[in-house]
């Protein structure tokens, strides 16, 4: 009997790529804790089934580069070797290695011989008494130690002769997937239990049959039948009730169960990343270190494969403008090896992905610059955007920031590609956050699942609309004289915060034959308000009425549709309606341009006597700082703003301000403080602060005299003239 | 009859066990030498073992001997991921001694037939 071994090539693959994982955590462990001997048995042994089954298949090159990664390892164990950091390097390339050719095999590729520069110096390393110094990469300078063994293109053999390149570096999942046998098991019994619950619907079906009968029969023989009609059906209903909650209960565990097998662990995207940011690093003489955490968390393979795309352009654009050269780094005294940390968390029913450096940061000035230069944005609003702003405009398609254009990144392709892949196809939102000199840190939240969604329904000029619950903040009921006109738009406050309102059936232009609610109806209740938020960002809209909450399969929209930017998908209604998902982020987009519109008339109704004015803004919430921008700016003033108390006075002190808006309650330091502050000031002595809040407290109003503040405006007394009228009577 | 093989390496017992089906013996499988104990326990119609030698724990040599001790002379062919020569020298009591690697869909079978041929039953 012919027995083909080959066919246990497949399983090597699987366990193989489990092992080169083991292989890569343990050093990571090692480089923590050299003295941990449990840790290097286990690695050993890792080293060790690796040899012994790819012999069994041939598979030489794997054989002999783990045979050599067996011999230093097994050399560590006996304490011949002592393990250093050019040891630990030595050995990573070695998982490296292994990891490459592994990958080339589970390909379907010819395996290249063993990477005979990388397999001497493990030997050497093996068994020497001290360091093969002359071998191993030790000094810190790269250039030297890459020629000898450590050029990318060695370590990991390629199926292209060129170099390492930024396109080759594609994550492999497997289109299988390995689910437990109980987990199956748990799911057929369920399958069963659908059967059986199927067969009392059989039943159901004969009772109504017989009632029917019944009912002729009383028809013919009046009274011989002692139970009414009516408390036949009362009973059948009672038991159809329960058969339909029974099965309901029954669904929900089926559906629950069916999703579980296709989650996947994150460990699939996360585990080859520690070797792909050291090639790259070292491909463009960098020393960068990888540390990965939170690769159990399970999340839908559909996310799982959609997600290794920007997870890997984070990382590479971390590596390439991130973290600095080391010489860099040193002369900021820094470590010269910098530090790229990937993790996750699940919060809720989400996933925090997390890509963060310890590089220098996000250079504000020089994207400003470059987008000014490249006419993103026009000059006279250059000056006043935020921060936060000025770092979202990464995310514009054709924006790159690295002065050459090179092979990693800095095409200036990926960052909109990015926000797109993480916002539209995986409905979560992206967002930076960075400090100069200390990093950059990008958060993606993702759905655990995109199949079952939250959804709230609402009803809106006659016609329902869904939204997912992610994007959804809050619901609520205003008067129709909480709405303020501010910059020819109207805004609640929420919780000393300004946003947007705007009615829905406007936005979708719902032609009036729809509308069949009464408006006197809410306007009696007053207006309800759903506010939608992304990314910090909020907008109230105007509904008419909640229709329902709860979960649905979001149906993606077929493709003569996909253009409808509005609308994210469709979900059906227990009638069997379609109903259309509303994308808020599109919704908050076009919120975005009504106000643009408006704003363009303004400016040039205001037009250019003479130099404009300029104020500073300081709040903590964007919404309230856009509101109060787009009033000052509609009437002609020029605008700066700042988070908070700490980067007002920063800002204040760097620049030149006729005038200083600020809201009392704001991390760092408050308005209160921040008046005090500015009042010891040269510049700042004679020139209006006003302070604008929502605590409408006799106190703090005399307290914000008493800091020297010349006007005190209540949120809730807020309208756009009062502020205007305030501010002119200041500014003379 | 079955013959056991036993090792710790799943893939690499299955293979083994799949060269020693593929020549008609039957087979039990452990991952290590306890295991291989509770087997040689429960199925007394076991005629020969073929077991690794780098295993946690107990070893393919230690296992043997363990054997050994108990006063069990079954044949015993032990497998190795390296050079096999050293470990003969070590216990030359060993029924056989072979290296594991492609060539075994051969060897295996050739060494378990020698094997067994020295065991009359």
């Amino acid at each position: 009997m012919a027995l083909d071994i080959k066919k246990f090539q497949a399983r090597f693959v699987e366990e193989a790529r489990d092992h080169v994982t083991r292989l890569g955590a343990g050093l990571d462990a090692l480089e923590r804790d050299a003295s941990d001997r449990e840790n290097i048995n286990t690695l050993f042994r890792s080293a060790h089934t690796i040899k012994g089954s790819s012999r069994m298949l041939k598979l030489i090159p794997i054989t002999d580069t783990a045979h050599q990664l067996e011999e230093v390892l097994g050399a560590l164990r006996e304490g011949s070797l002592t393990y250093t950091s050019e040891v630990g390097r030595l050995l990573y390339r070695g998982v490296d290695g292994l990891s490459a050719l592994v990958q080339r095999l589970a390909e379907g590729g010819e395996l290249p011989a063993a990477d005979a520069a990388l397999c001497n110096a493990l030997a050497l390393a093996a068994k020497a008494e001290s360091v093969p110094i002359a071998v191993a990469p030790t000094s810190p300078p790269e250039s030297g130690a890459e020629q000898e063994i450590s050029s990318p293109k060695t370590v990991a053999p390629a199926p292209s002769p060129l170099p390492l390149s930024a396109t080759e570096l594609k994550l492999k999942a497997s289109d299988t997937v390995r689910v437990k046998m109980n987990k199956l098991d748990e799911l057929i019994k369920l399958m069963g239990e659908v059967i059986s619950s199927h067969a009392r619907s059989h039943q159901r079906l004969l009772d109504i049959r017989e009632i029917e009968r019944m009912d002729f029969k009383a028809a013919d023989a009046a009274e011989t039948d002692k139970i009414p009609l009516k408390t036949h059906l009362h009973r059948f209903a009672l038991t159809l009730r329960d058969d339909v909650l029974a099965q309901e209960l029954l669904m929900n565990e089926l559906h629950s169960k069916a999703l579980i097998m296709r989650m996947l662990p994150l460990s699939i995207v996360f585990d080859p990343v520690g070797r792909m940011v050291r090639e790259l690093a070292d491909s463009i003489g960098k020393d960068v270190e990888c540390i990965v955490s939170g690769s159990d968390i399970e999340l839908d393979r559909q996310l799982i494969d959609k997600l290794s795309d920007p997870v890997l352009h984070l990382l590479r654009n971390a590596v390439d403008h991130g973290i600095e050269t080391p010489a860099a780094r040193q002369a900021a005294g820094k470590f010269e090896r910098g530090r790229i940390t990937l993790t996750a968390r699940q919060d809720g029913g989400w996933v925090v992905i997390e890509i963060a450096d310890n590089g220098g940061g996000i250079p504000i000035e020089t994207i400003r610059e470059k987008a000014l230069r490249k006419g993103f944005i026009a000059e006279e609003k250059a000056e006043a955007l935020s921060e936060q702003e000025i770092i979202d405009l990464i995310f514009l398609p054709g924006f790159s920031t690295s002065p050459i254009i090179t092979d990693i990144s800095g095409r200036g392709v990926g960052m909109d590609v990015v926000k797109r892949c993480i916002v539209d196809d995986l409905q979560g939102t992206i967002s930076v956050e960075t400090r100069p000199g200390a990093g950059t840190a990008f958060a993606l939240r993702l759905p655990l699942s995109l199949a079952l969604m939250r959804v709230l329904l609402v009803e809106v000029g006659g016609i329902a609309f869904g939204f997912s619950a992610q994007y959804v903040a809050e619901l609520l009921r205003v008067q129709q004289s909480e709405i303020l006109n501010v910059a020819e738009r109207r805004a609640v406050i929420i919780r000393n915060e300004f946003v947007t309102v705007m009615a829905l059936e406007d936005m979708l232009r719902i032609p009036p034959q729809h509308i069949r609610s009464s408006p006197q109806s809410y306007k009696h209740k007053g207006l309800l308000l759903l506010v939608v938020s992304v990314s910090n960002e909020k907008l109230a809209l105007i509904i008419d009425n909640l229709l329902d909450e709860c979960d649905k399969v979001i149906k993606p929209l077929p493709e003569h549709m996909r253009h409808l930017t509005l609308v994210s998908g469709m979900v059906t209604t227990g009638k069997n309606e379609l109903v259309d998902i509303l994308h808020a982020p599109a919704l908050l987009e076009m919120a975005h341009h009504a106000r643009g519109e408006t704003l363009v008339h303004r400016d040039i109704d205001a037009g250019t006597e003479s130099a404009p004015l300029r104020v500073l803004v300081v709040d903590d919430s964007i919404n309230t700082r856009e509101i109060e921008k787009d009033v000052l700016e509609a009437h002609g003033y020029r605008v700066t703003l700042a988070e908070d108390g700490l980067d007002g006075l920063r800002k204040a002190q760097l620049g030149e301000f006729d005038a200083v808006l600020t809201d009392v309650e704001m991390p760092h330091m408050d308005g209160f403080t921040l008046t005090e502050r500015l009042r010891r000031e040269d510049k700042y002595r004679d020139k209006p602060i006003i302070i604008i809040t929502s605590r409408n407290k006799e106190e703090d109003r005399r307290r914000g005299i008493l800091v020297g503040a010349d006007a005190y405006i209540v949120k809730g007394d807020f309208d756009q003239s009062n502020l205007v009228d305030i501010l002119r009577n200041l500014l003379g | 009859m079955h013959i056991l093989v036993v090792d710790d390496d799943s893939l690499a017992c299955e293979m083994t066990a799949a060269v020693v089906e593929s020549v008609g013996h039957q087979t039990l499988l452990a991952e290590n030498a306890i295991e291989a104990m509770e087997k040689l326990d429960a199925a007394p119609d076991i005629a020969l073992v073929i077991s690794d030698m780098n295993m946690p724990l107990v070893s393919g040599i230690e296992f043997f001997r363990e054997l050994r001790s108990q006063g069990l002379t079954l044949p015993f062919i032990l497998l190795t991921g390296d050079n096999p020569d050293g470990l003969l020298q070590q216990e030359p009591a060993l029924d056989g001694c072979m290296i594991k690697d492609f060539s075994m869909e051969e060897t295996l079978p050739r060494m378990i037939a020698e094997v067994m041929a020295r065991y009359p039953r």
